[in-house]
């Protein structure tokens, strides 16, 4: 048989099930009793930090985290189906994302004790909020072009430069920022690059909003003027930056939140043809199929990192789809609807949303046409 | 408190002896074929090498003279066998005829079946290798009763016709005495036909498109132009990036329905939904894979001396047997509007829209 691009698929046991309806279950308590409105892209657009703290006395954040850093030991494959329930329900999940997705397992391999013991009983209460600091006015896509600095002093590091599209900077407690510790050589343009932990409320960082094409406030510029950063704030090793970012992509682009951002648009327009409100048409099948076969290929690629196997072109081929798809839904039910048909306020909400949410969709955590690259070399081209 | 993921999650794979033996026989089938022809016949030499395995009958009991496997060992046959475009009737002699002989009760004698559903008047259009076969298992709706009957050959009217392959595909037409003659069965059985039938052919066409990339990946490889391989370009890197997804989107809607049915032997409620989800991912990803392989092949890939065509005619001649690509997407869409926005997710983890909490 070819390469195959994606590891085999796996059957979900009642083990797992059993938390996925444990979840289920208090999520549409949570919406019957008002305590948040379904909403689309929640990951990004709808922080809550009751809700997340709620999460957090579950023991539904800082799965992955052990006991003993005040997280709850489980599975990878545990945190799957929390993360998928979470979304399709469009519950406000913003405030947690980042830290419990990346910053925590960033931490627990690259971290010192200290910053462990320090983070992450935060990060699984949800009380420790975090953003990453990664992209630049010059630098997108070409990540290891980052021109903010660190300058060595006494005692530890000075940052100084601009972070852009930092989500939630505004509210969040801290962030990891990448920056260049030493200066770039073009034969080697990934060495000489370090993360830093950067607390947001010290002397010398300037946070200003980025306001969304649809008047929304999610995404800011991060100026760090001089920021001094003690040595006990190092992520890691100092010139390692480039293989500490890179080597979690797998979980970060594999993930069902790449998927199910519009899920509840979906939902809606389900519910639409049903009630005769939008016409029957065969696309609602494609998009459902499509969305089940990559909740079986998201499943996959969970079950293979959960075994410690290589999956960044898997995780490549779940983003590529599952991001392309999630916007598909949202033109789709668009070409539906006709002005002056008898919408709902709901459906109309979520489309709006959709619509000016779905370029975001495959630009962030790395643009479809880089990831058609990483798929190319997956497939030996490059 | 940590679980251990075996507890968690099964993975589905196929027998890795068994996938090991058919690699090295197709591999060896590939490698002495004749070069393609516009018109393809049952290749006896290789069916009688299958015979020689246990793989014509793979899927049958052991004690109707089957090797007792299972849907996901057969679904790694006739993926493999598609993929080295063997010309023999698999599907519809194991999977699909021989299940429903044995499901009627009917003796097997081992002889070549096609398999077919003739109409009210005995008529059956587009049967795949039904002059070649020695008998036909004939599902019959009769009334409220489903029938089957193993009708012998010279007892049936037939009219050679060919499919976009180039296959046989006759039109076959049946004495109605032979067809009310036949065993009732029960009405799951009938209404599983459908559903193996379409999730047999999804198998058979993910296994072609997994092939058809690998034709597409040594073309692009070997052939420069501008002074470069093909494959260093951006353009060219896409657009076999775009063939190579929809395949793997496919083949996990394909093994995701396969793994329900082999661990519920068809009776989960939600293989409709399975078998849809596969056939709709299936279908559409037809589409990508046969234009853009061709794009990529350029002039040479439209011969018939190239091997690309054996593979992208039968593709999008089985995408549309058992069901077309529309019809799919209307009962996905009927399956999901009907559960509406509160048990759509259901349905997409289930299969069924009425959640049971013993088992989501």
């Amino acid at each position: 048989m070819s390469a195959r691009l994606v590891p085999p698929g796996a059957r979900e046991l009642p083990a797992l099930t059993e938390l996925r309806l444990e979840v289920r279950a208090f999520l549409a308590e949570q919406v019957a009793a008002g305590a948040f409105v379904p909403h689309v892209d929640t990951w990004l657009t709808r922080w809550d930090r009751d809700f997340t703290r709620e999460l957090g006395r579950r023991g539904w954040l800082g799965m992955v985290i052990p006991t003993e850093y005040g997280g709850q030991g489980r599975t990878y494959l545990e945190r799957f189906v929390v993360t998928e329930e979470l979304l399709v329900v469009g519950a406000p999940v913003a405030a947690h994302w980042i830290a419990e997705r990346q910053i925590g397992p960033s931490l627990l391999r690259y971290g010192t004790e200290e910053q462990k013991e320090a983070f992450l009983p935060g990060i699984s209460r949800g009380e420790v909020v975090f953003g990453i600091g990664m992209s630049e006015p010059d630098s997108g896509s070409d990540l290891a072009s980052v021109r903010t600095r660190a300058e060595r002093v006494d005692g530890g590091w000075r940052l100084t430069g601009t972070k852009v599209w930092t989500s939630g900077a505004h509210e969040a407690d801290a962030f990891f920022a990448l920056a260049r510790s030493a200066p770039i050589d073009p034969a080697h343009r990934h060495d000489g690059l370090s993360q830093f932990i950067v607390d947001l409320r010290a002397p010398g960082v300037t946070i200003r909003p980025i306001i969304s094409m649809g008047g929304d406030h999610h995404f800011n510029e991060v100026h760090l003027d001089g920021v001094l950063i003690p040595d006990d704030r190092v992520l890691g090793e100092i010139g390692d930056g480039w293989s500490q970012v890179t080597s979690e992509l797998a979980h970060e682009r594999s993930g069902p939140e790449r998927v199910l951002s519009t899920f509840q648009l979906l939902a809606a327009a389900a519910q639409a043809m049903d009630d005769g409100r939008l016409p029957t048409d065969p696309g609602l099948g494609r998009h459902v199929a499509r969305l089940a076969a990559l909740h079986h290929m998201s499943f996959a690629v969970s079950t293979a990192l959960e075994n410690h196997e290589d999956a960044d072109t898997a995780a490549a081929v779940v983003k590529v789809l599952g991001t392309t798809g999630e916007g598909d839904i949202a033109d789709y039910v668009d070409t539906l609807t006709a002005t002056g048909w008898a919408l709902d306020e709901e459906l109309d909400t979520l489309l709006h949303a959709a619509i000016l949410q779905r370029p975001g969709f495959t630009l962030r955590g790395g643009t479809n046409e880089i990831l058609r690259g990483v798929i190319a070399r997956g497939l030996g081209m490059r | 408190m940590a679980t251990d993921p075996r507890e968690l999650a099964a993975p589905t794979t196929p027998d890795p002896d068994l996938v090991a033996v058919l690699t090295e026989l197709f591999a060896d089938y590939r490698a002495t074929r004749a070069t393609p022809t516009a018109v393809v016949d049952l290749d006896r030499g290789l069916w009688r090498r299958l015979e020689g395995l246990g793989l014509t009958r793979l899927t049958g009991s052991e004690s109707a003279g089957g090797s007792g496997g299972g849907w996901v060992d057969a679904a790694a046959l006739l993926g493999l066998a598609a993929a080295a475009a063997a010309p023999v009737p698999l599907a519809e002699h194991d999977v699909l005829g021989g299940w429903l002989l044995e499901a009627a009760g009917l003796p097997n004698d081992g002889g070549l079946r096609t398999v077919c559903r003739p109409d009210p008047s005995g008529v059956a259009l587009n049967v795949t290798w039904a002059r070649d076969a020695s008998s036909i298992v004939a599902l019959w709706e009769d009334r409220d009763e489903w029938r089957v009957a193993d009708v012998a050959i010279d007892r049936v009217g037939i009219e050679e016709r060919r499919n976009l392959a180039g296959e046989p595909c006759d039109t076959v037409e049946f004495d109605l005495d032979d067809l009310e003659g036949g065993t009732v069965v029960a009405h799951a059985i009938g209404e599983q036909f459908h559903l193996r039938g379409a999730l047999a052919r999804s198998a058979q066409v993910v296994g072609a498109m997994e092939r058809v990339v690998e034709v597409v990946l040594e073309h692009v490889r070997a052939r420069e132009q501008f002074g470069r391989p093909i494959g260093r370009f951006q353009a060219v890197q896409h657009l076999v990036s775009d063939i190579a997804c929809e395949t793997a989107l496919a083949r996990a809607a394909t093994d995701a329905a396969v793994a329900r049915a082999a661990a519920s032997d068809w009776r989960d409620p939600g293989m409709l939904f399975a078998v849809g989800v596969a056939k709709s991912c299936v279908g559409h990803a037809a589409s990508v894979v046969v234009r853009g392989s061709h794009q990529a092949l350029g002039a040479i890939g439209t011969t018939l001396e190239h091997e690309l065509h054996t593979l992208t005619r039968p593709i999008l001649a089985r995408r549309s047997e058992y069901g077309s690509l529309q019809d799919w997407d209307e009962t996905l869409t009927a399956l999901a509007s009907s559960a509406g926005h509160d048990r759509l997710w259901t349905l997409i983890t289930t299969g069924r829209a009425t959640p049971r909490r013993s088992d989501a």
